[in-house]
């Protein structure tokens, strides 16, 4: 039995639950995405096609409580996990701080396809949701990720041999 | 090896660009093929965490109205406190103006500003009126219910105050009937009361007197700071002490100085002047039915020793076989009818000096009706002795305190 796999499957649902729980808990204005969260750490254990159809089906789960972009988010997050699964070299350094810096690319990347493709917001209200409170988010995100994997890098050794 | 590699890329390229143009598919669906696909992913896979969230929202929802209630009982909470310090503001205010009103003239208010370290006993307020009001140093400061302390120091905009607590702090005193004097010390060996109430000792009062526990303490005006007939506090029991040839007297103060917030000091002009119309009403009329209940008492007495020698002398008349006549029933009516209005007049005074009818003293026409004490006399002429007695006893109106206050 691969336990890495378990470990990878078990820590992404922790999140993805973290999500739809915590997430209404807080009702922020800037909220944390869990789910990026979930993709990035599920992304570098997986391969790049692997961790597109991983990001492409938390997309749609969370496309399907907004339906006014269905899609929009499968789009992003595809994106996102077949782009971490790429860099995943990157995230066996053991440097929280670059793990931070990508879970913050992922997420703004991620909310720039988002909001681009959704057709949502148009001229300053679309500068502003990219610059700012995108920014914003990304960078809660980040900080969050960086708690999650200093919570959870016991678990999550990626075993190389 | 390489191209296994290679055909793993390839398959990994190709699922990436599956999923990419899935979503773009779905992003071009039209609203009503896509909301089918959203409500079947949310019946299914989605629905666990749809319950969660729905279930967090609603903690979060029920957390936000919970402090809203909270919030909402705290600040009733606050208002009702500060209601309750505005209504004791408002009262303290209302009977420091009801005090301006009396005073009329001479006369300073000032707010009392308590100390910012804290004390267990408050000896000195400052007060926010100085010499440029008309304040000087040994200014008597009051309040609606008394004394509070007198001025140690004065500036131009502000003034120090040394309260009844402060171990300086003397005041001359006396008695509400003037009976007993004596000095007012605050009372150190305990500093507060049992009940945190501040208390003061009045000293020196003459072995001869003894008052009561309960009797009202004024400023006797002697001491040249304080103006006669300021209420200092109430007698509580007499403190055994080593000297025995006066007597020491526990007082309950009127003022709690911790509760001053508004003061009145009293200026030089008006200091001199006697206080008795101005905090004394209720005492006077307190004293004044005494007073008569106690010329009741002197009246009575009076006309049982008449009658009692008006039977022998006419037992004596009729024995030696002459009329009485009735002019000779006036004789002593004079001195009765002095005695009556000297009693009542002595309803002020020491009550050893009410039996003193030799002594002529002014009569006071309020107290005892002279054309009831004359139908009296005339009545006496042809009734016996108990019913002049009884007649004696009515002809004196009982003065009713409201009228006494009303005068």
């Amino acid at each position: 039995m691969n336990w890495n796999a378990v470990r990878t499957a078990v820590i992404c649902a922790i999140l993805i639950v973290l999500h739809y729980t915590v997430r209404p808990l807080l009702a922020w204005n800037v909220s944390i995405d869990f789910l990026i969260i979930a993709l990035m750490f599920g992304a570098v254990r997986m391969r790049p096609g692997l961790a597109a159809l991983f990001g492409f089906a938390l997309g749609l789960v969370s496309d399907s409580l907004s339906p006014g972009a269905f899609g929009a988010a499968a789009l992003g997050m595809s994106v996102v996990g077949f782009g971490a699964s790429w860099l995943k070299a990157v995230f066996f350094a053991d440097n929280l701080a670059l793990n931070g810096f990508f879970i913050f690319l992922g997420k703004w990347i991620f909310d720039l396809i988002f909001v681009l493709v959704g057709h949502r917001m148009h001229g300053a209200e679309l500068f502003m949701q990219i610059v700012v409170w995108s920014s914003l988010s990304a960078a809660m995100t980040a900080v969050a990720g960086i708690l999650a994997v200093a919570l959870l890098r016991p678990l999550m050794e990626v075993r190389t041999a | 090896m390489a191209r296994a590699t290679r055909l793993s890329s390839r398959i990994d390229f190709l699922l990436f660009i599956g999923c990419v143009i899935i979503a773009l598919v779905t992003l071009v669906l039209p609203l009503q093929m896509r909301e089918p696909l959203a409500e079947v992913l949310r019946r299914s896979v989605v629905a666990p965490l749809v319950n969660l969230q729905s279930n967090a929202e609603r903690w979060h929802t029920a957390w936000q109205l919970s402090e809203e209630r909270t919030a909402r009982l705290d600040s009733a909470v606050m208002r009702g406190f500060n209601a309750t310090a505005l209504q004791t503001e408002n009262d303290q205010l209302r009977k420091l103006l009801g005090l301006g009103a009396r005073l009329h003239m001479g006369f300073v208010p000032a707010e009392a500003v308590h100390n910012a370290v804290r004390e267990d006993v408050v000896t000195t307020l400052t007060l926010t009126a100085g010499t440029r009001a008309g304040i000087k140093v040994y200014s008597p400061v009051v309040s609606p219910e008394g004394v509070v302390g007198m001025v140690q120091t004065a500036d131009p905009s502000i003034s120090i105050a040394i309260l009844f607590s402060h171990p300086d702090f003397r005041a001359s005193a006396m008695s509400g009937d003037g009976s007993s004097f004596g000095i007012v010390y605050p009372h150190l060996r305990q500093g507060l009361g049992s009940s945190g109430e501040y208390l003061l000792e009045l000293r020196n009062v003459p072995f001869r007197t003894a008052l009561a526990p309960g009797t009202m303490i004024y400023t006797s005006g002697l001491g040249g700071t304080f103006p006669r007939g300021i209420p200092i506090g109430v007698v509580l029991r007499e403190l055994k002490t080593a000297e025995g040839w006066t007597r020491t007297y526990l007082l309950q103060p009127s003022v709690n100085p911790a509760k001053v917030n508004a003061v009145m000091v009293l200026t030089p002009q008006r200091s001199p002047q006697r206080m008795d119309n101005v905090w004394q009403m209720v005492a006077r009329v307190d004293s004044a039915a005494h007073g008569v209940v106690s010329a009741g008492d002197s009246i009575q007495r009076h006309a049982t020793a008449d009658s009692v020698r008006r039977a022998v002398g006419d037992s004596v008349r009729r024995a030696a076989g002459t009329a009485r006549p009735d002019s000779a029933a006036r004789t002593d009516s004079t001195p009765r009818h002095r005695a009556a209005p000297t009693a009542v007049a002595d309803s002020t005074r020491p009550r050893r000096q009410t039996t003193d009818s030799s002594r002529p003293r002014p009569v006071r026409r309020d107290t005892v009706r002279r054309d009831s004490a004359r139908r009296d006399s005339a009545a006496r002429r042809d009734t016996n002795a108990r019913r002049d007695t009884s007649a004696r006893r009515d002809s004196v109106r009982p003065v009713r305190p409201d009228t006494m206050m009303h005068r």
